[in-house]
């Protein structure tokens, strides 16, 4: 009687117990798939950058209005980079822009070159495109940077509960 | 009983009470314990937790509560409650890749969460409260989440016209027009611009029996190693597709169709005299490649060239590729084509150009005899004439593989409801679909892949065609099958529709007839409707002086140097370029544009000297735009603007481009009244005498 009782407590605790089991799943997943848009790494087209929302709204624009002059081929070809004097930095250059703040950034696409002491070659475009949408061309610029863009450190905790 | 028996008995009956008192606190114990540690509850404290690393704690705490989390929306039918576990999606400072998910907050779009719910977009289970089955299909629950790559198939739930925001979506969408993917499958299609499949009721006047023989067997004939032929970014594929055909059937198909002669053949002689003249120069092929190059027929049609071992087609993919078109064609059909396409059959989209004997001689030579292959049909068989009961089953082929679905045929209805309706496909659960033997994840985005990519892999019987995709373009197509949904049963969302507007632009009278004889709206846009090769003439009257669209007709020219892309050659009479020219003088206008240009607006050589200055010292303009030899060339060239533009339009133009030409380039900047007096004034001194007038551009016009 009292094994049989046992066995009868031991297989209610253990249909009990393993409800409480979750299961993980092991596949990785492919990242394309959790990406809105890629952008191959323009000094090694192997490498791809998965980007997200914004950075694939910026991407758009980026080559719509920037890529003639911000990157040496074109959707049409040649670009009028190596045209202008002087040279316009490449998008995806970190080693310059990676120290450039993002307010710093989008002072020169709103207002022109002119407006921070370079070049009145570069067109301002605070009256063409929104401050949505050159947040996003920097997003965008961010996410190619090679060497890879690092924000800048957060400020630690002011104040903390515990 | 004896007492000390009974003493046993009932400590035997008290220890089976204390232990089944244990079990049954333990059992009651469960179900607090399995709520305790559900892993939703999990994710809050460890979002508590987390909320306290960071310096905003307070604002990333002001509305947790123990509780799920939902949001409600009843007029959608929302109820998700994602956000019991991502609680942080609405918090602007967790956006950056470093906070851990599930707690990073969602990138900036145009809708926000809270007024749409997460499940209208992203799919999956609004109302599981379990990671499984929120996200992935399960027994009960079978929609599961879309991966990000394919999410903007759901902003086409609503907006069925394109939006720029979503590229893959409207590439897929394309792609279901131009592949005609739509004649064969129920589905909802906007108005596109495209070149529908030839009619195939004379098709024995062009080309012979072994010929398409091979291209029902393989119609790519131009491959690199990887497969593929790349031009300008786009692949050239042939929109035929290819089907599973054994020889017996290439034999009767072909037989059929080689056999179609309904009509006679339209005038194709040439002057007997012209023929006699160039017959025997050596260099006739030559100049006629010439002509074939000046004309720019490769504007709409592609030829392939091979340099340094690398196969590349050069020119545009509106028409079909040319590479081996010598090899296809009889040379009487080459001529009564080119001299009239719509004679061949009526909705034909190549234009219906002015040749010249000479000239229609010479091209034809040229095509003739350069754009062939000696091999390409070394290794179809042998062929008798075909019999009738050839013909008969070749018919019968015709019919039974849906070719009158896409090809018209003189004596053959297209089949009603061919291949599956598509219309709600993205609404499909994985118990509607047939894997059959595929070793595929069991999806919906993973059974399209696989039956996009290969038909027969699903369904061994599949009716369907191979098609050569580029992986992008498969991913494209999925998104715009995607698109296609059952409507949520809500009656809010009927309203959230934003439907596409057909547009379509239908001139009359002579402008009308010169439209639709040089298919104008292929390439350029006339209020809304048209392609984008070329720019949008919409306000043409309001931009352009006349003389210089007359000019322009005549002889057009581009200052790009690196567009292969130019307006071809069509030997506009003198009557016709001043037909087209009164025409869009008349209507294109924009109302920005002053059409009675001021005479008081003054111009002086102070003016001029000011604009001058402006143009080359404050805002740098040859930064993008070309004046004589020097500048850039991302704008179009200056050098004869003041022979080209109208003085109104330069000055609407430099107070706000996008009013006139939306999504143009050139950026909008903040002149004042007199700088665009000065710019204007020194702009309109900038002409070129008519001899060595090359530079004036309607290809860069736009842009």
């Amino acid at each position: 009687m009292k094994p049989r009782r046992l066995c009868l407590l031991l297989a209610v605790l253990a249909l009990a117990l393993s409800g409480c089991g979750t299961k993980k799943s092991t596949a990785q997943p492919d990242p394309l798939l959790h990406a809105y848009d890629v952008e191959p790494d323009w000094s090694n087209p192997d490498h791809l950058f998965y980007l997200n929302y914004q950075q694939a709204q910026g991407k758009r624009i980026f080559y719509d209005k920037c890529v003639w002059c911000h990157a040496d081929s074109t959707p049409a070809g040649p670009s009028n980079r190596s045209n202008l004097n002087p040279m316009p930095a490449l998008a995806n250059d970190g080693s310059a822009l990676n120290s450039l703040s993002d307010d710093y950034l989008r002072n020169i696409i709103t207002l022109g070159g002119s407006a921070v002491s370079k070049s009145a070659m570069m067109p301002p475009y605070g009256k063409t495109l929104t401050q949505d949408e050159i947040q996003a061309v920097i997003a965008f610029m961010r996410a190619i940077a090679q060497p890879p863009y690092q924000p800048p450190a957060r400020p630690g905790p002011q104040y903390s509960t515990r | 009983m004896p007492a000390e028996e009974m003493g046993k008995a009932s400590r035997k009956l008290r220890l089976a009470f204390a232990i089944s008192s244990v079990v049954f606190v333990a059992v009651l114990a469960i179900s607090p314990l399995k709520d305790y540690f559900a892993p939703w509850r999990q994710y809050k404290r460890a979002y508590a937790r987390f909320a306290n690393t960071r310096p905003d704690t307070k604002r990333l705490l002001a509305d947790y509560h123990s509780g799920i989390d939902q949001i409600w929306i009843p007029e959608l039918k929302v109820v998700d409650r994602c956000t019991t576990c991502h609680q942080g999606i609405t918090q602007p400072s967790l956006m950056d890749a470093s906070v851990p998910q599930p707690f990073r907050a969602h990138p900036s779009i145009p809708h926000h969460a809270l007024d749409w719910g997460c499940v209208v977009c992203h799919r999956g289970q609004g109302l599981a409260t379990e990671v499984r089955e929120a996200h992935e299909t399960t027994l009960g629950w079978e929609q599961p989440l879309l991966p990000t790559h394919f999410i903007q198939a759901s902003c086409g739930v609503c907006h069925q016209s394109d939006i720029p925001e979503t590229p893959q979506l409207n590439r897929g969408r394309q792609l279901l027009v131009d592949l005609n993917c739509f004649r064969c499958h129920r589905m909802n299609v906007s108005e596109r611009i495209y070149v529908p499949p030839p009619d195939l009721s004379n098709i024995g006047h062009k080309a012979s029996r072994e010929w398409i023989y091979k291209w029902l067997k393989e119609p790519r004939t131009i491959l690199d190693s990887d497969g593929n032929v790349v031009t300008n970014g786009y692949a050239n594929e042939p929109r035929m597709p290819q089907f599973r055909l054994n020889d017996a059937e290439l034999r009767d198909l072909s037989a059929f169709l080689s056999t179609r002669q309904n009509e006679p053949l339209g005038s194709h002689q040439i002057d007997p005299r012209i023929v006699a003249a160039w017959q025997k120069k050596p260099d006739v092929a030559d100049q006629g490649e010439t002509r074939f190059r000046q004309m720019f027929c490769t504007t709409c049609h592609a030829v392939a060239v091979t340099r340094a071992g690398q196969t590349q087609l050069i020119g545009g993919n509106i028409g079909p590729e040319l590479t081996k078109i010598g090899s296809k064609v009889n040379e009487d059909w080459l001529i009564a084509w080119l001299r009239n396409p719509q004679s061949y059959f009526g909705y034909a989209q190549m234009p219906r150009y002015q040749w010249s004997d000479e000239d229609l001689y010479k091209v034809s030579r040229y095509i003739m005899t350069r754009l062939t292959d000696s091999d390409l049909l070394s290794d179809v068989p042998k062929m008798d004439p075909p019999t009738p009961a050839e013909i008969q089953a070749g018919k019968q082929l015709f019919v039974g593989k849906g070719c009158a679905n896409c090809h018209g045929i003189q004596g053959i209805k297209a089949p009603k409801e061919f291949g599956p309706d598509l219309s709600a496909v993205g609404s499909k659960t994985v118990s509607e679909l047939m894997f059959g033997d595929a070793k595929i994840p069991h999806t919906l985005v993973d059974y399209l892949r696989s039956k996009i990519e290969n038909p027969t892999s699903v369904n061994t019987t599949a009716a369907m065609p191979q098609y050569h995709l580029k992986k992008e373009d498969v991913s494209a197509l999925i998104t715009a099958l995607l698109s296609m949904t059952r409507r949520p049963d809500a009656p809010a969302f009927a309203k959230l529709v934003v439907r596409a507007t057909p547009s379509k632009f239908q001139p009359a009278g002579q402008f009308g007839e010169l439209y639709d004889r040089y298919k104008c709206y292929l390439c350029h846009q006339f209020n809304g409707y048209g392609g984008t090769l070329a720019p949008d003439l919409s306000f043409e009257g309001s931009r352009a002086q006349k003389a210089w669209v007359v000019s322009f007709l005549k002889n057009p020219q581009t200052l790009r140097p690196a567009s292969t892309f130019r307006m071809p050659q069509f030997n506009f009479t003198d009557a016709e370029a001043s037909t087209i020219t009164d025409y869009l003088e008349m209507v294109m206008q924009s109302p920005q544009v002053n059409p009675n240009p001021d005479n008081s607006s003054k111009t002086s050589p102070e003016l001029v000297a000011l604009g001058k200055q402006l143009y080359e010292v404050k805002y740098q303009c040859q930064s993008c735009h070309t004046i004589g030899a020097t500048g850039g060339y991302v704008g179009p060239n200056l050098s004869n603007l003041g022979s080209w533009m109208r003085p109104a339009w330069i000055a609407a133009w430099l107070k706000n481009p996008q009013a006139l030409v939306p999504g143009t380039i050139e950026p909008r900047r903040e002149f004042t009244d007199q700088e665009i007096q000065a710019l204007s004034a020194f702009l309109m001194t900038l002409k070129q005498t008519p001899t060595s007038a090359k530079a004036g551009s309607a290809a860069g016009g736009s842009r």
